[in-house]
Protein backbone atom coordinates (compact mmCIF):
# COMPACT_ATOMS: atom_id res chain seq x y z
CA UNK A 1 0.00 0.00 0.00
CA UNK A 2 2.71 2.10 1.03
CA UNK A 3 4.86 1.53 -2.27
CA UNK A 4 1.54 2.27 -4.31
CA UNK A 5 1.32 5.91 -2.53
CA UNK A 6 5.08 6.55 -2.81
CA UNK A 7 4.19 5.54 -6.63
CA UNK A 8 1.90 8.01 -6.66
CA UNK A 9 3.23 11.09 -4.70
CA UNK A 10 6.33 10.71 -7.19
CA UNK A 11 4.34 10.44 -10.49
CA UNK A 12 2.40 13.73 -8.86
CA UNK A 13 5.75 15.47 -8.17
CA UNK A 14 6.86 14.82 -11.86
CA UNK A 15 4.44 16.16 -13.07
CA UNK A 16 4.16 19.41 -10.87
CA UNK A 17 8.20 19.66 -12.59
CA UNK A 18 6.70 19.17 -16.02
CA UNK A 19 4.33 21.67 -15.36
CA UNK A 20 6.86 24.28 -14.33
CA UNK A 21 9.63 22.77 -17.17
CA UNK A 22 6.97 23.98 -19.96
CA UNK A 23 6.10 27.03 -18.11
CA UNK A 24 9.74 28.28 -18.46
CA UNK A 25 10.07 26.63 -21.67
CA UNK A 26 7.07 29.23 -22.76
CA UNK A 27 8.03 32.41 -21.16
CA UNK A 28 10.96 34.10 -22.44
CA UNK A 29 14.08 34.67 -21.50
CA UNK A 30 14.98 31.43 -22.74
CA UNK A 31 18.73 29.71 -21.52
CA UNK A 32 19.64 29.45 -25.26
CA UNK A 33 23.47 29.21 -23.94
CA UNK A 34 22.51 26.26 -21.71
CA UNK A 35 20.12 24.16 -24.19
CA UNK A 36 23.41 24.74 -26.60
CA UNK A 37 25.48 23.10 -24.00
CA UNK A 38 23.68 20.14 -23.29
CA UNK A 39 22.92 19.74 -26.70
CA UNK A 40 26.31 18.96 -27.08
CA UNK A 41 27.37 17.31 -23.94
CA UNK A 42 24.10 15.14 -23.36
CA UNK A 43 23.48 14.71 -27.67
CA UNK A 44 26.49 14.98 -29.55
CA UNK A 45 28.82 13.52 -26.93
CA UNK A 46 26.10 9.98 -26.95
CA UNK A 47 26.70 9.50 -30.65
CA UNK A 48 29.51 7.01 -30.25
CA UNK A 49 27.53 5.29 -27.58
CA UNK A 50 24.40 5.17 -30.04
CA UNK A 51 26.39 3.85 -32.89
CA UNK A 52 27.73 0.81 -30.78
CA UNK A 53 24.42 -0.21 -29.75
CA UNK A 54 22.97 -0.15 -33.13
CA UNK A 55 25.59 -1.74 -35.18
CA UNK A 56 25.09 -4.79 -32.94
CA UNK A 57 21.46 -4.96 -32.31
CA UNK A 58 20.98 -4.90 -36.18
CA UNK A 59 23.84 -7.56 -36.40
CA UNK A 60 22.24 -9.84 -34.16
CA UNK A 61 18.91 -8.73 -35.37
CA UNK A 62 20.00 -10.53 -38.73
CA UNK A 63 21.73 -13.39 -37.26
CA UNK A 64 18.83 -14.45 -35.67
CA UNK A 65 16.42 -13.95 -38.25
CA UNK A 66 18.43 -15.45 -40.97
CA UNK A 67 18.82 -18.40 -38.97
CA UNK A 68 15.15 -18.71 -37.82
CA UNK A 69 13.60 -17.98 -41.31
CA UNK A 70 16.12 -20.69 -43.31
CA UNK A 71 13.40 -23.48 -41.77
CA UNK A 72 10.98 -21.59 -43.78
CA UNK A 73 13.33 -21.41 -46.73
CA UNK A 74 12.68 -17.51 -46.32
CA UNK A 75 15.92 -16.36 -45.23
CA UNK A 76 16.07 -13.76 -48.15
CA UNK A 77 13.42 -11.52 -46.36
CA UNK A 78 15.57 -10.94 -43.40
CA UNK A 79 16.01 -7.29 -44.34
CA UNK A 80 12.50 -6.29 -44.02
CA UNK A 81 11.96 -7.98 -40.79
CA UNK A 82 15.50 -6.22 -39.13
CA UNK A 83 14.79 -2.79 -40.74
CA UNK A 84 11.09 -2.82 -39.26
CA UNK A 85 12.22 -4.36 -35.85
CA UNK A 86 15.23 -1.61 -35.74
CA UNK A 87 13.38 1.38 -36.82
CA UNK A 88 10.01 0.70 -35.31
CA UNK A 89 11.24 -0.51 -31.82
CA UNK A 90 14.76 -1.26 -30.88
CA UNK A 91 16.48 2.01 -32.36
CA UNK A 92 14.30 4.25 -30.14
CA UNK A 93 14.18 2.07 -27.25
CA UNK A 94 17.42 0.84 -27.02
CA UNK A 95 18.64 4.08 -27.73
CA UNK A 96 16.89 5.75 -24.90
CA UNK A 97 17.91 3.03 -22.43
CA UNK A 98 21.90 3.93 -23.42
CA UNK A 99 21.56 7.28 -23.34
CA UNK A 100 19.35 7.35 -20.73
CA UNK A 101 22.11 5.16 -18.32
CA UNK A 102 24.74 7.51 -20.11
CA UNK A 103 22.82 11.21 -19.38
CA UNK A 104 20.52 10.59 -16.93
CA UNK A 105 22.58 9.54 -14.36
CA UNK A 106 24.68 12.52 -15.49
CA UNK A 107 21.85 14.99 -14.78
CA UNK A 108 21.04 12.96 -11.24
CA UNK A 109 25.03 13.44 -10.21
CA UNK A 110 25.23 17.37 -11.54
CA UNK A 111 21.76 18.16 -9.88
CA UNK A 112 22.09 16.37 -6.83
CA UNK A 113 25.94 17.57 -6.40
CA UNK A 114 24.15 21.36 -6.52
CA UNK A 115 21.41 20.02 -4.39
CA UNK A 116 23.67 18.98 -1.21
CA UNK A 117 25.81 21.81 -1.56
CA UNK A 118 22.78 24.00 -1.25
CA UNK A 119 23.54 25.58 -4.79
CA UNK A 120 19.71 24.80 -6.35
CA UNK A 121 18.79 26.83 -2.89
CA UNK A 122 20.98 29.77 -3.93
CA UNK A 123 19.50 29.84 -6.86
CA UNK A 124 16.56 30.30 -5.69
CA UNK A 125 18.05 32.57 -3.16
CA UNK A 126 19.71 34.90 -5.78
CA UNK A 127 16.22 35.80 -7.24
CA UNK A 128 16.74 33.18 -10.30
CA UNK A 129 14.49 29.93 -10.87
CA UNK A 130 16.34 27.03 -11.13
CA UNK A 131 13.19 25.19 -13.30
CA UNK A 132 13.98 27.70 -15.69
CA UNK A 133 18.28 27.49 -15.14
CA UNK A 134 18.85 23.78 -14.78
CA UNK A 135 15.50 21.73 -15.66
CA UNK A 136 13.97 23.28 -19.20
CA UNK A 137 16.88 23.51 -21.24
CA UNK A 138 18.18 19.59 -19.69
CA UNK A 139 14.96 18.36 -20.46
CA UNK A 140 14.11 20.28 -24.05
CA UNK A 141 18.33 19.18 -25.18
CA UNK A 142 16.64 15.82 -24.41
CA UNK A 143 13.70 15.66 -26.28
CA UNK A 144 16.00 17.04 -29.24
CA UNK A 145 18.62 14.93 -29.21
CA UNK A 146 17.01 11.75 -28.78
CA UNK A 147 15.06 11.80 -32.29
CA UNK A 148 17.73 12.58 -34.37
CA UNK A 149 20.39 9.62 -31.98
CA UNK A 150 17.14 7.54 -33.00
CA UNK A 151 17.70 8.34 -36.63
CA UNK A 152 21.57 7.50 -36.56
CA UNK A 153 20.50 4.34 -34.97
CA UNK A 154 17.80 3.29 -37.84
CA UNK A 155 20.95 4.06 -39.88
CA UNK A 156 23.63 2.15 -38.43
CA UNK A 157 21.28 -0.22 -37.39
CA UNK A 158 19.94 -1.43 -40.59
CA UNK A 159 23.55 -1.44 -42.02
CA UNK A 160 24.81 -3.63 -39.13
CA UNK A 161 21.70 -5.83 -40.36
CA UNK A 162 22.95 -5.69 -44.75
CA UNK A 163 26.43 -6.68 -43.53
CA UNK A 164 24.97 -9.61 -41.65
CA UNK A 165 22.44 -10.61 -43.90
CA UNK A 166 24.94 -10.32 -47.46
CA UNK A 167 27.31 -12.38 -46.01
CA UNK A 168 25.17 -15.28 -44.39
CA UNK A 169 22.09 -15.14 -46.56
CA UNK A 170 24.20 -14.24 -49.85
CA UNK A 171 21.69 -11.27 -50.71
CA UNK A 172 23.56 -8.46 -52.45
CA UNK A 173 23.44 -4.80 -50.83
CA UNK A 174 21.29 -3.58 -52.95
CA UNK A 175 18.55 -6.17 -52.89
CA UNK A 176 18.40 -5.53 -48.89
CA UNK A 177 18.40 -1.95 -49.67
CA UNK A 178 15.65 -2.35 -52.13
CA UNK A 179 13.63 -4.33 -49.44
CA UNK A 180 14.23 -1.78 -46.42
CA UNK A 181 12.87 0.80 -48.71
CA UNK A 182 10.08 -1.76 -49.61
CA UNK A 183 8.89 -2.49 -46.04
CA UNK A 184 9.54 0.99 -44.46
CA UNK A 185 6.79 3.41 -44.99
CA UNK A 186 6.43 6.72 -43.52
CA UNK A 187 4.31 5.77 -40.54
CA UNK A 188 6.72 3.43 -39.32
CA UNK A 189 9.53 5.98 -39.10
CA UNK A 190 7.00 8.59 -37.31
CA UNK A 191 6.18 5.63 -34.67
CA UNK A 192 10.17 5.57 -33.69
CA UNK A 193 10.88 9.60 -33.89
CA UNK A 194 7.62 9.98 -31.79
CA UNK A 195 7.99 7.69 -29.27
CA UNK A 196 11.60 8.68 -28.91
CA UNK A 197 10.31 12.27 -28.36
CA UNK A 198 9.20 11.27 -25.12
CA UNK A 199 11.66 9.24 -24.37
CA UNK A 200 13.92 12.24 -24.35
CA UNK A 201 11.49 14.11 -22.09
CA UNK A 202 11.52 11.37 -19.66
CA UNK A 203 14.90 10.38 -19.29
CA UNK A 204 15.39 14.32 -19.37
CA UNK A 205 12.29 14.73 -16.23
CA UNK A 206 13.41 12.15 -14.07
CA UNK A 207 17.46 13.03 -14.71
CA UNK A 208 16.62 16.56 -12.68
CA UNK A 209 14.13 15.55 -10.37
CA UNK A 210 15.72 13.10 -8.86
CA UNK A 211 19.28 15.09 -8.98
CA UNK A 212 17.44 18.46 -7.47
CA UNK A 213 15.30 16.02 -4.73
CA UNK A 214 19.09 14.74 -3.58
CA UNK A 215 19.41 14.93 0.19
CA UNK A 216 21.91 13.00 2.51
CA UNK A 217 25.48 14.56 1.41
CA UNK A 218 27.76 12.65 -1.38
CA UNK A 219 26.06 9.30 0.06
CA UNK A 220 22.71 10.97 -1.30
CA UNK A 221 24.22 11.97 -5.01
CA UNK A 222 25.64 7.99 -5.41
CA UNK A 223 21.82 6.81 -4.45
CA UNK A 224 20.37 9.40 -6.59
CA UNK A 225 22.68 8.11 -9.65
CA UNK A 226 21.42 4.48 -9.53
CA UNK A 227 17.76 5.81 -8.84
CA UNK A 228 17.86 8.31 -11.61
CA UNK A 229 19.02 5.10 -14.08
CA UNK A 230 16.14 2.96 -12.39
CA UNK A 231 13.46 4.81 -12.52
CA UNK A 232 14.36 6.44 -16.53
CA UNK A 233 14.41 2.65 -17.65
CA UNK A 234 11.70 1.44 -16.26
CA UNK A 235 9.86 4.75 -17.63
CA UNK A 236 11.31 3.97 -21.12
CA UNK A 237 9.92 0.22 -21.09
CA UNK A 238 6.24 1.18 -19.64
CA UNK A 239 6.05 4.28 -21.83
CA UNK A 240 7.52 2.33 -24.85
CA UNK A 241 4.29 -0.18 -24.19
CA UNK A 242 1.93 2.60 -23.85
CA UNK A 243 2.95 4.43 -26.94
CA UNK A 244 3.23 1.51 -29.07
CA UNK A 245 -0.75 0.49 -28.30
CA UNK A 246 -1.49 3.98 -28.90
CA UNK A 247 0.11 4.36 -32.16
CA UNK A 248 -0.67 0.65 -33.39
CA UNK A 249 -4.50 2.01 -32.44
CA UNK A 250 -4.45 5.44 -34.33
CA UNK A 251 -2.03 4.01 -37.69
CA UNK A 252 -2.12 0.63 -37.59
CA UNK B 1 13.51 43.05 25.57
CA UNK B 2 13.60 46.65 25.27
CA UNK B 3 17.28 48.30 25.93
CA UNK B 4 18.12 50.74 28.33
CA UNK B 5 20.74 52.96 26.58
CA UNK B 6 19.66 56.54 25.21
CA UNK B 7 21.19 56.08 21.79
CA UNK B 8 18.34 55.72 19.41
CA UNK B 9 17.28 52.60 19.32
CA UNK B 10 16.03 50.44 16.52
CA UNK B 11 13.56 48.95 19.20
CA UNK B 12 11.66 51.78 18.66
CA UNK B 13 10.68 51.33 15.40
CA UNK B 14 8.67 48.80 13.81
CA UNK B 15 10.14 45.08 13.34
CA UNK B 16 11.10 44.50 9.45
CA UNK B 17 10.95 40.88 10.15
CA UNK B 18 8.55 38.93 12.32
CA UNK B 19 8.31 35.63 12.86
CA UNK B 20 4.27 34.68 15.09
CA UNK B 21 3.47 31.37 16.14
CA UNK B 22 5.36 29.01 12.72
CA UNK B 23 5.21 26.01 12.90
CA UNK B 24 7.44 23.38 11.19
CA UNK B 25 7.64 19.73 10.55
CA UNK B 26 10.12 17.61 8.52
CA UNK B 27 8.21 14.14 8.46
CA UNK B 28 7.83 13.15 11.66
CA UNK B 29 10.56 15.37 12.99
CA UNK B 30 8.88 18.73 14.54
CA UNK B 31 11.33 21.33 13.92
CA UNK B 32 9.12 24.50 15.43
CA UNK B 33 6.10 24.46 17.68
CA UNK B 34 5.63 28.06 18.00
CA UNK B 35 8.13 30.02 17.06
CA UNK B 36 7.94 33.78 17.75
CA UNK B 37 10.66 36.28 17.14
CA UNK B 38 10.84 40.41 15.94
CA UNK B 39 13.96 41.54 14.47
CA UNK B 40 13.97 45.24 14.25
CA UNK B 41 15.75 47.12 11.32
CA UNK B 42 19.68 48.17 11.45
CA UNK B 43 20.49 45.35 14.39
CA UNK B 44 22.16 42.31 14.13
CA UNK B 45 20.38 39.33 16.18
CA UNK B 46 22.35 36.00 16.37
CA UNK B 47 20.39 32.71 16.66
CA UNK B 48 22.08 29.99 19.15
CA UNK B 49 21.02 26.35 20.24
CA UNK B 50 22.09 22.54 19.55
CA UNK B 51 23.08 21.26 16.21
CA UNK B 52 19.91 19.79 14.02
CA UNK B 53 17.62 22.02 16.11
CA UNK B 54 16.82 23.92 12.57
CA UNK B 55 18.37 27.76 13.40
CA UNK B 56 19.00 27.37 9.56
CA UNK B 57 15.59 26.37 8.67
CA UNK B 58 14.18 29.78 10.24
CA UNK B 59 16.68 31.69 7.72
CA UNK B 60 15.49 29.34 4.93
CA UNK B 61 11.61 30.31 5.65
CA UNK B 62 12.62 33.84 5.59
CA UNK B 63 13.35 33.89 2.11
CA UNK B 64 10.77 31.42 0.68
CA UNK B 65 13.43 28.67 0.37
CA UNK B 66 11.21 26.35 2.87
CA UNK B 67 7.72 27.18 3.88
CA UNK B 68 6.08 26.88 7.54
CA UNK B 69 3.82 24.34 7.76
CA UNK B 70 1.23 27.20 9.53
CA UNK B 71 1.68 30.19 11.86
CA UNK B 72 2.72 33.71 9.90
CA UNK B 73 6.39 34.68 8.87
CA UNK B 74 6.43 38.78 7.70
CA UNK B 75 9.07 40.53 6.17
CA UNK B 76 8.37 44.11 5.31
CA UNK B 77 4.98 43.74 5.90
CA UNK B 78 4.48 41.00 3.32
CA UNK B 79 3.10 37.71 4.69
CA UNK B 80 6.27 35.31 3.32
CA UNK B 81 4.38 32.02 4.07
CA UNK B 82 2.95 29.75 0.84
CA UNK B 83 3.94 33.35 -1.13
CA UNK B 84 4.17 32.04 -4.96
CA UNK B 85 7.54 32.01 -6.08
CA UNK B 86 7.74 35.14 -8.73
CA UNK B 87 6.01 37.16 -5.54
CA UNK B 88 9.06 36.16 -3.50
CA UNK B 89 11.73 38.22 -5.74
CA UNK B 90 11.08 41.55 -4.09
CA UNK B 91 11.91 40.33 -0.96
CA UNK B 92 14.87 38.03 -2.15
CA UNK B 93 16.22 41.82 -3.28
CA UNK B 94 16.30 42.94 0.14
CA UNK B 95 16.93 39.87 2.13
CA UNK B 96 20.69 37.96 0.82
CA UNK B 97 21.80 35.25 2.32
CA UNK B 98 25.67 33.76 3.15
CA UNK B 99 24.82 29.75 2.42
CA UNK B 100 27.37 27.71 5.41
CA UNK B 101 29.18 26.65 2.52
CA UNK B 102 29.21 29.47 0.09
CA UNK B 103 27.13 27.84 -2.20
CA UNK B 104 28.82 29.13 -5.17
CA UNK B 105 28.59 27.88 -8.81
CA UNK B 106 31.34 25.52 -9.26
CA UNK B 107 31.19 25.93 -12.87
CA UNK B 108 31.64 30.18 -12.85
CA UNK B 109 34.46 32.47 -12.53
CA UNK B 110 34.10 34.29 -8.97
CA UNK B 111 33.32 37.09 -11.33
CA UNK B 112 29.97 35.62 -12.75
CA UNK B 113 29.26 34.39 -9.44
CA UNK B 114 28.84 37.85 -8.00
CA UNK B 115 27.29 38.84 -11.41
CA UNK B 116 24.69 36.52 -11.47
CA UNK B 117 22.19 38.18 -8.73
CA UNK B 118 22.95 41.18 -10.15
CA UNK B 119 22.00 39.76 -13.66
CA UNK B 120 18.59 38.39 -11.93
CA UNK B 121 17.55 41.57 -10.40
CA UNK B 122 18.71 43.57 -13.56
CA UNK B 123 21.54 45.87 -11.97
CA UNK B 124 22.52 47.31 -15.35
CA UNK B 125 24.99 47.20 -17.87
CA UNK B 126 28.33 44.73 -18.38
CA UNK B 127 30.24 47.82 -17.40
CA UNK B 128 28.57 48.69 -14.15
CA UNK B 129 28.62 44.98 -13.24
CA UNK B 130 32.38 44.78 -13.81
CA UNK B 131 32.44 47.80 -11.33
CA UNK B 132 30.21 46.18 -8.70
CA UNK B 133 32.16 42.66 -8.95
CA UNK B 134 35.67 44.75 -8.38
CA UNK B 135 33.92 46.98 -5.82
CA UNK B 136 32.02 44.14 -3.43
CA UNK B 137 35.58 42.02 -3.39
CA UNK B 138 37.76 44.71 -2.37
CA UNK B 139 35.40 45.40 0.57
CA UNK B 140 35.84 41.35 1.44
CA UNK B 141 39.20 42.05 0.82
CA UNK B 142 39.47 39.66 -2.01
CA UNK B 143 40.84 42.69 -5.09
CA UNK B 144 41.66 40.96 -8.60
CA UNK B 145 40.00 37.75 -7.95
CA UNK B 146 37.76 37.83 -10.52
CA UNK B 147 38.63 35.31 -13.14
CA UNK B 148 39.37 32.31 -10.54
CA UNK B 149 37.41 29.51 -10.05
CA UNK B 150 35.76 28.57 -7.09
CA UNK B 151 38.10 25.28 -6.94
CA UNK B 152 40.54 27.06 -6.50
CA UNK B 153 39.68 29.10 -3.35
CA UNK B 154 40.53 28.14 0.24
CA UNK B 155 37.37 27.66 2.72
CA UNK B 156 37.70 30.93 3.95
CA UNK B 157 38.12 33.24 0.67
CA UNK B 158 34.96 30.70 -0.46
CA UNK B 159 33.04 32.25 2.40
CA UNK B 160 34.07 35.66 1.51
CA UNK B 161 33.37 35.34 -2.07
CA UNK B 162 29.72 34.27 -0.92
CA UNK B 163 29.19 37.27 1.30
CA UNK B 164 30.65 39.02 -1.72
CA UNK B 165 27.54 38.05 -3.54
CA UNK B 166 25.58 38.58 -1.30
CA UNK B 167 25.89 42.26 -0.52
CA UNK B 168 26.12 42.61 -4.25
CA UNK B 169 22.61 43.80 -5.06
CA UNK B 170 22.79 46.02 -1.44
CA UNK B 171 19.98 44.52 0.13
CA UNK B 172 18.87 45.47 3.79
CA UNK B 173 18.76 42.31 5.67
CA UNK B 174 21.80 39.78 5.50
CA UNK B 175 21.20 36.44 6.86
CA UNK B 176 24.24 34.04 7.58
CA UNK B 177 24.25 31.03 8.05
CA UNK B 178 27.51 29.21 10.26
CA UNK B 179 29.56 32.01 8.58
CA UNK B 180 32.63 30.55 10.67
CA UNK B 181 31.90 26.93 11.38
CA UNK B 182 35.24 25.26 9.95
CA UNK B 183 37.06 28.29 9.49
CA UNK B 184 40.36 28.39 10.97
CA UNK B 185 40.68 31.45 13.48
CA UNK B 186 42.39 33.99 11.66
CA UNK B 187 39.49 33.25 9.12
CA UNK B 188 37.17 33.69 11.70
CA UNK B 189 38.43 36.63 13.04
CA UNK B 190 38.83 38.26 9.17
CA UNK B 191 34.98 36.82 8.78
CA UNK B 192 33.52 38.20 12.09
CA UNK B 193 35.51 41.83 10.97
CA UNK B 194 33.81 41.75 8.19
CA UNK B 195 30.32 41.14 9.54
CA UNK B 196 30.99 43.85 11.65
CA UNK B 197 31.91 46.25 9.19
CA UNK B 198 29.22 45.10 6.80
CA UNK B 199 27.29 46.46 9.71
CA UNK B 200 28.54 49.84 10.66
CA UNK B 201 28.96 50.53 6.95
CA UNK B 202 25.93 50.10 4.83
CA UNK B 203 23.86 49.87 8.25
CA UNK B 204 22.27 46.61 7.24
CA UNK B 205 20.32 44.46 9.31
CA UNK B 206 22.38 40.73 10.03
CA UNK B 207 20.43 37.63 11.21
CA UNK B 208 23.27 35.43 12.27
CA UNK B 209 23.13 31.66 13.14
CA UNK B 210 26.55 30.94 15.02
CA UNK B 211 27.83 27.87 17.48
CA UNK B 212 30.75 30.48 17.92
CA UNK B 213 29.74 32.56 21.17
CA UNK B 214 32.61 34.39 21.43
CA UNK B 215 32.07 36.11 18.15
CA UNK B 216 28.07 36.24 18.56
CA UNK B 217 29.67 39.24 21.69
CA UNK B 218 31.67 40.71 19.63
CA UNK B 219 29.03 41.96 17.12
CA UNK B 220 25.33 40.74 18.29
CA UNK B 221 22.84 43.11 19.40
CA UNK B 222 20.51 40.51 20.86
CA UNK B 223 20.51 36.87 21.54
CA UNK B 224 17.70 34.10 20.82
CA UNK B 225 18.02 30.93 21.53
CA UNK B 226 16.28 27.98 19.97
CA UNK B 227 15.76 25.07 22.52
CA UNK B 228 12.87 22.92 22.56
CA UNK B 229 11.26 24.00 19.18
CA UNK B 230 11.06 27.42 20.30
CA UNK B 231 12.75 30.96 20.83
CA UNK B 232 13.16 30.27 24.69
CA UNK B 233 15.02 33.36 25.27
CA UNK B 234 15.64 36.26 23.16
CA UNK B 235 17.03 39.41 25.17
CA UNK B 236 20.34 41.51 25.01
CA UNK B 237 24.10 40.44 25.59
CA UNK B 238 23.24 41.67 29.40
CA UNK B 239 19.76 39.92 29.53
CA UNK B 240 21.53 37.38 28.15
CA UNK B 241 24.09 37.40 31.00
CA UNK B 242 22.06 37.98 33.72
CA UNK B 243 19.46 35.24 32.42
CA UNK B 244 18.35 32.05 34.85
CA UNK B 245 17.91 29.97 32.05
CA UNK B 246 20.58 27.41 33.05
CA UNK B 247 20.70 26.03 28.91
CA UNK B 248 21.26 29.44 28.09
CA UNK B 249 23.90 30.20 30.79
CA UNK B 250 25.65 26.39 29.50
CA UNK B 251 25.54 27.72 25.76
CA UNK B 252 27.38 31.01 26.98
CA UNK B 253 29.64 29.18 29.23
CA UNK B 254 30.52 26.91 26.25
CA UNK B 255 31.79 23.51 26.79
CA UNK B 256 33.69 24.22 30.07
CA UNK B 257 30.53 24.03 31.86
CA UNK B 258 28.80 21.12 30.66
CA UNK B 259 32.45 19.28 31.51
CA UNK B 260 32.45 20.40 35.10
CA UNK B 261 28.89 19.36 35.50
CA UNK B 262 29.56 16.05 33.64
CA UNK B 263 32.54 15.53 35.92
CA UNK B 264 31.04 16.28 39.38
Amino acid sequence: MKAVLNLIAYLGALAKLSAQTLAAFIRPPWELRSLIYQLDSSGIGSWSITVLTAIFTGMVLALQFSSGLKDYGASMYTGKLVSLGIVRELGPVLTALLVGGRVGSGFAAELGSMAVTEQIDAIRALGADPVKKLVAPRVIACMIALPLLTVLADLIGCFGGMIITVQEVGVTPRFFYSQVVETLGIVDLLHGLGKSVFFGYTIGITGCFVGMNTTGGTEGVGLSTTKAVVASAIGVLVSDFLLTKLFIALYG
Amino acid sequence: MMPTDPTPSPYDQDPIISFSNVKKAFGPKVIYEDCTLDIYPGETITIIGGSGTGKSVTLKMLIGLLSADSGSIKAFGTEVTHLAEPKLLPIRRRVAMLFQGAALFDSLTVAQNIKYPLREHRWGNEKKLDERVAEVLEMVGLPGSQNLKPSALSGGMRKRVGLARAIAIEPEVILYDEPTTGLDPINVRRINGLILSLQKKLNVTSIVVTHDMDACFTFTDRIALLHNRRFSFVGTQDEARASPDRYLQEFIAGGKGTLDEDVE
